[in-house]
């Protein structure tokens, strides 16, 4: 299991020696440092997620998706709109997509189901059965293409697929009309955001891998286009303009990545330690003297540093069409507005899921890439 | 227990890996591979030789070695002021023949003779020091060719005197001594030589001209820069080197009254091979005689012993040019990769099994917010109160990160005046009997400030040393609390022996025992080490009954007793543990209890990673150590607890708005008082059911109570 690990957490798939490799974990460099990309350019933080209003109160807020001309989101097992809740599932829902009028919906029990314009479920039978499900989008030509997360574990236990270094994910196109599902990629670390591109491409996050892949509609021809993410991509999201909407849902930290690269300490702490209190990213931090601290992030004379070293962070970014980043909100360390799992945009409203603070926040964008 | 955990646990216990760092951080560490080399060079040359070791041949052989290492220790000299003197061969020569010359020749007598030739080659030196010093020119060019020119001006002497020279035969009975004569069992030249190379090395170790030239030696620019004289030294040291190859080359003349043309030739390489040899960094710097002398017996045995094998012609040359090479290679190696070496090497995490902690669910540590109403003092006008503490007048003392005791005054505490400067990071205080302000200074040690006069003197800054402890711990690095018992003797904890103050999260990455607890008796003026191999010792304080002292182990996360009186003297036993948090500070309760501060909480994830300390080194080699996983210290916790250990309640700050990681807590008339080293603000809590009119220096040195009480 920890054979690739250096060079595979790090983000590009260069191909190492196996003697290079033994001598980088030796000695923690090369493929085994356990440096982060720097947030600079377009990353360079800002407070701007921290010094927007309240938000709208969604304590389990997961995904938002614009429906029937108003936004839409998932809190728990309820779907909630502003007028309130819509309608309440068997189970938590884990991702949302928009097929007209057809409501596409992924729950932790059920995998993909179809709701009617009235909530009602649609019948509808996979060819086979689609679970574990992060994130939904809809083609050109109506097809549903889907996230697979993990074959192992829920979207509700990413902790811990990310801790067990799995690479098990899938990305597939499922059709409506006739239950056809197919593969199109797998073994994958954790897609957890998926997008077209207005040539009809995909484009998918790989969470654990911090990078993005573009690949062609049927699942050929997959390479990196954005990479070296210093955070955990979560969900992607398309504009009419064709930007991207990109949630960041959890950080990278020198800590994490150490620990990801000590399979003894990693398999000890899972089976030991309550999950709330693992070195592991999360949707905020904190809360709990029990957590595990790191140096940096000591409280001094009152003051907890804003760059201090953390496992949660709040973070969008808006990508060019070409994946370059153009802009970025951030709500550093010691903020609240943490696990940022959703952005969507309509018109200059950008909204977005909050999981960390349970809100759904809004913001007001202006062109130029500032925001007020 | 599963086998694989037993092994571990004996490995950590039986293989203290600390001491290799401890051993690499010595300065003496340095002599370490030249004197191995020299061990190895004479055991295998001397068992290679029959009667190698007999007492004729070690004459013989003492003889040279006067010789030759005069000539390193002249070589050294030079390289020691970042130089190098190729031409002691030729000057040795020169010295050689010019002996030869005044007493066979010049008919002078033996004394006057030599001080000739040690003041001509002493000028040859001179020569080359002016060009070298004052004239700034190339070391190595400049030497070459004085050597050249040396050799030149003796080959032409020689060719005009050397028949003359061969007809007469001078000898005294002083002549004599100097070439075959023993000063009781010892060779004449080896006599010199000791003597030469005691004063050298006083010179070069405990003296101004000598740290100096080392000074010169290690960075010429920035010696140049504090205002050292740089060309005379340098030059100096050229004359300094003449001589002593002058010295040499009197002794060679005396051993064998003859003068050749190959005199003295290739002397220059074998010289500077046993300097470097020695560990003379060839950068200049770092250096001393006994390395030189190391250096010259590897060389001396090993040229011997080439020649005396009866290998080929070429061998010796070859032999000597490897031992070079590999002298050279080492030097620079090690000087680049030993302190390398240490930083990943020094600090070595152990083994700590954690018990399960105390619950904080329920219980006398349910988790509480009765500290979330603190009145705030002196916000922001204090940095690292680590100790708060207040007189019988009801001022409020604590020490601050720029060395000054801070004093706020009652009954506001909304002024303050700086009481003392001391300088260094002031920790714990206590009040003696009569007044004076007793403080753990982090970095210096014991301090007191005097009630009247408000003087500042140093009581202790050193212990005794422990026997087999690699590093010097009889300087006190971070003594960090204290109190006095009832003899008057002061007790104190230092938290570690082998960090710095500022380094204390690497103390805790180690959780070894490294603390100790210091006892000092102001009667005698002595300081003595009572309780070693501590975990991060801390928060002494002094039983109500005076029989004993409490102390915390902080990384432990336990309380314990040592006992100064009664069945259990000198004994240390565990009052209180598996403590959820790590407790600090322990100072007395009105009620006859005790208050500790808790500056921070266990975290499963830590204590985890505590029981693989692999984990942790690797943790500490590969990250900054603001990355490095810590106690969480951001929460604030104060417990009290009784003689039996037993905790009675707890209040804490939960959300560390105004006090994350408290270390210090004093109750004074009804009213708790709190100190955190990382804080900007001292916090005061009125106490529900407690003593208000209570004071801690009365607890201790009297039934008076202050006046505002």
């Amino acid at each position: 299991m920890v054979k690739l690990l250096g060079q595979e957490i790090g983000g590009k798939r260069v191909k190492h020696s196996m003697i290079s490799r033994i001598f980088d974990n030796l000695l923690g460099r090369g493929s085994a440092a356990v440096t982060v990309p720097p947030m600079d350019g377009a990353l360079k933080p800002n407070n701007q997620l921290e010094n927007l209003q309240p938000g709208i109160p969604a304590a389990q807020v997961d995904d938002i998706v614009e429906w029937k001309g108003e936004p839409l989101w998932s809190d728990g097992a309820t779907l909630v709109s502003r007028s309130g809740v819509q309608a309440e599932l068997p189970s938590v829902i884990t991702a949302l997509a928009a097929l007209d009028d057809t409501l596409v919906v992924a729950t932790l029990d059920d995998g993909l189901i179809l709701l009617g314009g009235d909530y009602q479920r649609a019948e509808i039978a996979w060819a086979t059965p689609i679970t574990n499900v992060t994130a939904i989008s809809v083609d050109q030509s109506c097809d549903i293409l889907f996230c697979t997360g993990s074959q192992t574990n829920a979207p509700n236990e990413w902790r811990r697929d990310l801790m067990e270094t799995n690479q098990s994910g899938m990305i597939g196109r499922a059709n409506p009309k006739t239950g056809e599902v197919r593969i199109l990629a797998k073994n994958l670390r954790y897609p957890s955001g998926i997008a077209t591109t207005a040539s009809g491409s995909i484009v998918y996050s790989e969470a654990w891998a911090s990078h993005i892949v573009e690949m062609s509609a049927d699942g050929s021809n997959a390479q990196i286009i954005f990479d070296e993410i210093p955070g955990y991509p979560g969900r992607l999201c398309r504009q009419e303009n064709g930007t991207f909407w990109l949630s960041v849902f959890a950080p990278r930290n020198p800590l994490i990545e150490f620990v990801l690269r000590e399979p003894a300490y990693r398999k000890a702490m899972l089976q030991e330690v309550a999950p709330e209190f693992w070195i592991a990213p999360h949707f905020y931090s904190g809360r709990y003297f029990n957590e595990p601290m790191q140096g940096g992030a000591l409280k001094q004379m009152g003051i907890l540093k804003p760059w201090a070293p953390t496992r949660s962070y709040g973070l969008v970014i808006e990508l060019s069409s070409t994946f370059i980043p153009l802009r970025s909100f951030h709500s550093r360390t010691g903020g609240s507005r943490h696990g940022i799992t959703s952005a969507l945009q309509s018109g200059n409203t950008l909204r977005m899921a909050c999981r960390g603070n349970g809100e759904i926040l809004e913001m007001q964008l202006v062109e130029k890439g500032k925001a007020l | 227990m599963s086998l694989a955990s037993s092994i571990k646990k004996a490995r950590y216990r039986w293989l203290p890996d600390h001491v290799f760092g401890e051993l690499l951080s010595k300065s003496w560490i340095d002599n370490a591979i030249p004197f191995t080399i020299m061990i190895i060079v004479v055991g295998v040359v001397g068992s290679l030789l029959p009667n190698f070791f007999t007492g004729s041949n070690i004459g013989i052989l003492a003889r040279q070695y006067g010789e030759l290492a005069l000539v390193v220790l002249a070589m050294t000299t030079v390289i020691l002021v970042g130089g190098i003197d190729l031409s002691v061969g030729s000057n040795f020569a020169l010295g050689n023949f010019l002996m030869l010359y005044f007493l066979n020749l010049a008919d002078l007598p033996v004394g006057l003779a030599a001080g000739l030739v040690v003041l001509i080659c002493g000028s040859v030196g001179l020569v080359n020091g002016v060009l070298i010093g004052y004239l700034r020119l190339r070391a190595f060019l400049t030497t070459l060719v004085t050597l050249i020119i040396v050799r030149a001006i003796v080959d032409l002497l020689l060719l005009e005197y050397a028949q003359d020279m061969s007809m007469s035969f001078y000898s005294s009975p002083l002549w004599d001594l100097m070439g075959l004569g023993n000063v009781s069992i010892f060779p004449f030249s080896f006599v010199i030589l000791v003597i030469v190379a005691v004063i050298a090395h006083v010179i070069f170790s405990r003296s101004g001209p000598g740290w100096r030239l080392l000074a010169i030696g290690g960075s010429r620019r920035s010696a140049y820069n504090m205002g050292l004289p740089v060309k005379r030294i340098v030059c100096l040291a050229y004359v300094v080197s003449g001589m002593l190859v002058g010295m040499a080359g009197i002794l060679y003349a005396a051993r064998l009254s003859g003068a050749g043309t190959d005199t003295g030739l290739g002397l220059e390489v074998l010289v500077l091979t046993a300097a470097i040899l020695g560990g003379n960094s060839l950068g200049g710097g770092r250096g001393s005689v006994t390395k030189a002398m190391m250096g010259a017996v590897t060389v001396l045995v090993l040229t011997n012993g080439v020649l005396r094998l009866g290998l080929n012609s070429g061998s010796g040359p070859m032999v000597l040019g490897l031992a070079l090479l590999f002298a050279v290679f080492v030097d620079v190696r090690w000087m680049k990769n030993r302190h390398k070496l240490l930083n990943t090497v020094y600090v070595s995490p152990t083994l700590m099994e954690m018990p399960e902690p105390r619950t904080t669910d329920e219980g006398p540590f349910k988790v509480n917010d009765r500290l979330s109403k603190v009145d705030v003092i002196g916000l922001g006008d204090v940095e690292s109160p680590e100790d708060v503490i207040l007189d019988d007048e009801d001022y409020l003392y604590c020490g601050n990160r720029h060395g000054d005791i801070v004093r706020f005054t009652p009954p506001e505490y909304k002024t303050y005046e700086i009481y003392a400067h001391i300088g260094g990071a002031p920790l714990g205080m206590s009040f003696d009997k009569d007044g004076n302000l007793l403080v753990c200074v982090g970095g210096m040690g014991l301090y007191m400030v005097a009630k009247k006069d408000r003087a500042v003197t140093l009581v202790t800054d050193e212990t005794n040393r422990s026997f087999f402890s690699i590093i010097d711990d009889s300087r006190l690095r971070l003594a960090d609390d204290l109190d006095v018992a009832p003899d008057g003797k002061i007790y104190f904890s230092e938290a570690t022996v082998r960090y710095e103050m500022h380094d204390w999260p690497v103390d805790a990455l180690e959780s070894r025992g490294n603390g100790r607890i210091v006892c000092y008796d102001p009667k005698t003026k002595k300081t003595r080490t009572v309780v070693r191999n501590l975990v991060f010792p801390n928060g002494v304080c002094t039983s109500h009954d005076g029989k004993s002292i409490l102390f915390a182990e902080s990384w432990g996360c336990r309380i314990n007793r040592y006992w100064l009186e009664g069945p259990k003297k000198g004994t240390v036993e565990v009052l209180a543990d598996k403590l959820p948090g790590y407790p600090d500070n322990i100072n007395r309760a009105s009620d006859g209890t005790y208050w500790v501060a808790i500056m921070g909480m266990r975290s499963p994830a830590l204590d985890l990673a505590l029981r693989m300390p692999d984990f942790r080194r690797r943790m500490a080699r590969r990250m900054a150590a603001d990355q490095w996983l810590f106690p969480n210290l951001n929460i604030g916790c104060v417990a009290r607890f009784d003689d039996d250990g037993e905790i009675i309640e707890s209040l804490w700050d939960r959300k560390a708005a105004n006090h994350p990681m408290i270390t210090s807590m004093r109750e004074h008339k009804g009213w708790l008082y709190l100190g955190g080293i990382t804080n900007n603000r001292i916090g005061r809590i009125r106490l529900e059911g407690q003593n208000n009119r209570w004071t801690g220096w009365s607890s201790y040195w009297g039934k008076k109570s202050g006046e505002n009480a």
